[in-house]
């Protein structure tokens, strides 16, 4: 995933320096604000730790071997703004030293690897992870997703930079002058990589890690997971976090995150022509089929037809009125199913009303 | 710049004599060079690098003796050209190397070179204009002539042009290489085609002449631009490297982490490689992925994590125990001479003539 120089342009390059700056230099307020001397050995050690895990081969399961970046454990042992310090220096060594990873795409390679890694990585592994104790077996799993989500966060950033390029620039003659590969292709070829590969040695190394310092040296944990109790019998019981609302938001909320797909696929969407639009011949047939046509026009008192107005007028102010319409009536759709399965198997209960669940200790992701 | 051979001549790649390393004072100058350098056989205490480890042995076997395999010679990543072996053989393999270009980078860094007299600002101000300027060309021919401009400024500094063409052709283009050749089918880039393979739904399919031109231009771009920067890395020492970084603007408690790290990853690297050392030493035959395999690679990050820490807290009472507080000073640079200036000079002029000529050409 390390981009060298000539694969993007000079002008995305400096839009990537622009992120990872400002970025950088707030990782560096954060961490040294503190305890401003403690931390510049403690991040160059791990900024050493950092490129040598980089050169660990993980052994798959396939008998083959991948390398992992190592943000995510960095991110769940020290906090993120660490880990986009140490992965930085790191990457630092690989661009200068060894010729991984371009110097104008240095910026690129820190905004993949160094920022968003870290950030997606902590942010399921605390989804996953929930309230559950340090010792528990979900913690394990949620690191190895952590470090999936992860990896697969920063190859999706590469592989946009990549696609972005090709259309952005070439030469009078349409020849790419950088990367040749349009975001159709240059989606799935990364993505296929990282999603069985080097997701998997991702997952095996965080996973790996976090398993290790549970069993053998947990006090390093402590101090990146404030209010985590150790082992289970200090868990207190809490509320489930589990509640109707947060369900429907949540649904929402990823829905809208997977919408830029649909400008990747290709085409219209099937079984969704009118029938007039049919393409009769190549079908075998040689009229529209009377139930078709029968039904098709059965239920046209529609709200919002087409997207629009029943006047027709105003068709983008109608567009977004039918787009946060139909966003609405998904929420409100996935709050009720939740509400009525809830009602029915008595989970998310307020923590005033009934007994507390005890906390789930050993369930992976109940949260889900 | 204390290190000279003697009678002149610079052995190729590997000398039998390193100088220490400028600034830090403490490898003596023209002390031997180890002998794990040359064979990649055992690890020694390495001159030039504070609080190295201790003297080391000569694991069994590892890597295999005589001259260095092409695969010790890939880098950090080194394992990306085959994806099959025993991941702790490739592992171990890799870190001798991260520690011989570390060395081989010192190294060349005070041969009597072009660049090596140069001022690192200068250099470094030069490659970053240069790398604009390669980055912005639209014609082959002119990147062609920025990439042969490129080797002859190898040249006339002593870096191994067969070094510099190796880290081109070995360590990026398999990644180039690999993205880049589906490219040049006419699926990808639609153009007039040159060599016809098939067809696809009833259309010619082949490779296409914009295809072509699309992966020219991604091969020469990265090649120049992997020349320019490993040039400037391997004439320059690390820490006047950073020196000229932070006259450039990098904050100074960044390049402080730089610095330190640095230091520790030579010593970290020896924590690594003993613990694959043992397990190979453990292990019969050539080890299987699985399970067990997956634990102990948890088991030797996490040690690492364990050691890093450690190591950092000690570090940091030694530091304070010295007066650090948090500010972090740096000795006056060098002052730039004459030819710094007619260097960048140089350097602006070339960035200008390539992309006056690459516009002249339309």
């Amino acid at each position: 995933m390390h981009i060298p120089d000539g694969y993007l342009s000079p002008q995305t390059c400096i839009a990537a320096y622009a992120v990872a700056v400002p970025t950088l230099a707030v990782a560096s307020r954060r961490v040294t604000s503190v305890v401003r001397t403690r931390n510049v050995p403690l991040l160059a050690t791990f900024s050493a730790t950092s490129f040598l895990i980089m050169m660990f081969n993980v052994p798959i399961p396939d008998g083959t071997t991948a390398h992992a970046v190592g943000g995510a454990i960095i991110a769940i042992v020290l906090g993120p703004w660490a880990a986009v310090i140490a992965v930085s220096v790191a990457l630092l060594f690989q661009a200068l030293l060894f010729g991984d990873g371009g110097v104008l795409a240095y910026g690129a390679n820190v905004v993949n690897m160094a920022i968003i890694l870290p950030f997606v990585a902590l942010g399921v592994y605390r989804l996953v992870a929930g309230k559950s104790p340090l010792t528990a077996r979900r913690r394990v799993f949620a690191a190895a997703l952590g470090g999936y989500a992860g990896i697969n966060a920063a190859a999706l950033a590469t592989a946009v930079e990549f696609g972005l390029q090709p259309g952005l620039f070439h030469t009078t003659a349409g020849v790419p002058l950088y990367s040749p590969y349009h975001l159709s292709e240059a989606i799935p070829a990364m993505m296929f990589a990282h999603l069985t590969v080097a997701g998997a040695a991702e997952a095996i190394l965080t996973g790996g890690v976090l398993g290790y310092l549970v069993r053998a040296d947990i006090r390093r944990l402590v101090p990146n997971h404030p209010g985590i109790p150790l082992t289970d019998d200090a868990v207190v019981p809490a509320a489930s976090r589990w509640s109707p609302g947060r369900v429907a938001a949540a649904a929402v909320v990823a829905m809208t995150l997977l919408t830029p797909l649909g400008l990747l696929a290709p085409g219209g969407a099937f079984g969704e022509d009118a029938p007039e639009d049919l393409d009769l011949g190549s079908l075998g047939l040689d009229a529209i089929p009377t139930g078709l046509a029968r039904y098709d026009g059965f239920w046209s008192r529609t709200l919002l037809g087409d997207y629009g107005f029943a006047d027709g007028g105003n068709a983008t102010v109608a567009y977004w009125l039918s787009a946060l319409v139909g966003i609405a009536v998904v929420g409100a759709t996935v709050y009720l199913i939740a509400r009525a399965v809830s009602a029915l198997t008595g989970r998310g209960e307020p923590p005033d009303g009934g007994p507390s669940r005890p906390a789930e200790a050993t369930a992976p992701s109940s949260s889900g | 710049m204390t290190g000279r051979f003697p009678g002149g001549t610079t052995p190729d790649p590997v000398p039998a004599t390193v100088p220490g390393a400028p600034g830090n004072g403490v490898g003596p100058p023209g002390a031997a060079l180890p002998a794990w350098l040359r064979a990649g056989t055992s690890r020694d205490s390495p001159p030039g690098f504070p609080a190295a480890p201790p003297s080391g042995f000569p694991p069994p076997g590892f890597p295999p003796p005589g001259p260095p395999s092409p695969a010790s010679r890939r880098g950090p990543r080194g394992g990306r050209v085959g994806r099959r072996g025993p991941f702790l053989r490739r592992t171990l393999a890799a870190g001798t190397d991260v520690l011989r270009r570390m060395l081989l980078a010192e190294e060349v860094a005070t041969r009597p070179g072009m660049l090596q007299r140069l001022d690192p600002r200068a250099k470094l101000l030069a490659l970053l204009i240069l790398l604009l300027a390669v980055g912005l060309l639209h014609h082959l021919p002119v990147l062609l002539v920025a990439w042969l401009f490129a080797l002859l400024l190898g040249v006339a500094s002593r870096v191994p042009v067969g070094f510099l063409l190796r880290r081109v052709l070995l360590t990026v283009p398999l990644f180039t290489g690999v993205l880049v050749l589906p490219a040049t089918l006419s699926v990808v880039t639609p153009g007039p085609l040159v060599l016809e393979l098939g067809s696809w739904r009833g259309d010619p399919v082949g490779v296409s002449t914009t295809g072509l031109l699309a992966a020219g231009f991604v091969i020469t771009r990265v090649g120049t631009s992997v020349t320019l920067v490993a040039l400037v890395a391997m004439t320059t020492p690390w820490n006047r490297l950073l020196a000229a970084l932070g006259a450039l603007g990098t904050p100074p408690a960044f390049l402080l982490i730089v610095g330190m790290g640095y230091r520790y990853l030579a010593l970290l690297l020896g924590t690594v490689t003993d613990m694959f050392t043992a397990r190979r030493a453990r292990t019969v035959g050539a080890g299987r992925h699985d399970g067990s395999a997956r634990r102990f690679l948890g088991a030797s990050a996490g040690v690492l994590l364990g050691r890093a820490h450690l190591l950092s807290e000690e570090v940091h009472e030694a530091m304070v125990s010295r007066g650090f507080r948090g500010r972090v000073h740096t000795l006056d640079a060098p002052r730039p001479t004459a030819g710094d200036a007619v260097a960048g000079a140089v350097a602006v002029l070339t960035a200008v003539a390539v992309t006056v000529a690459d516009r002249a050409l339309g």
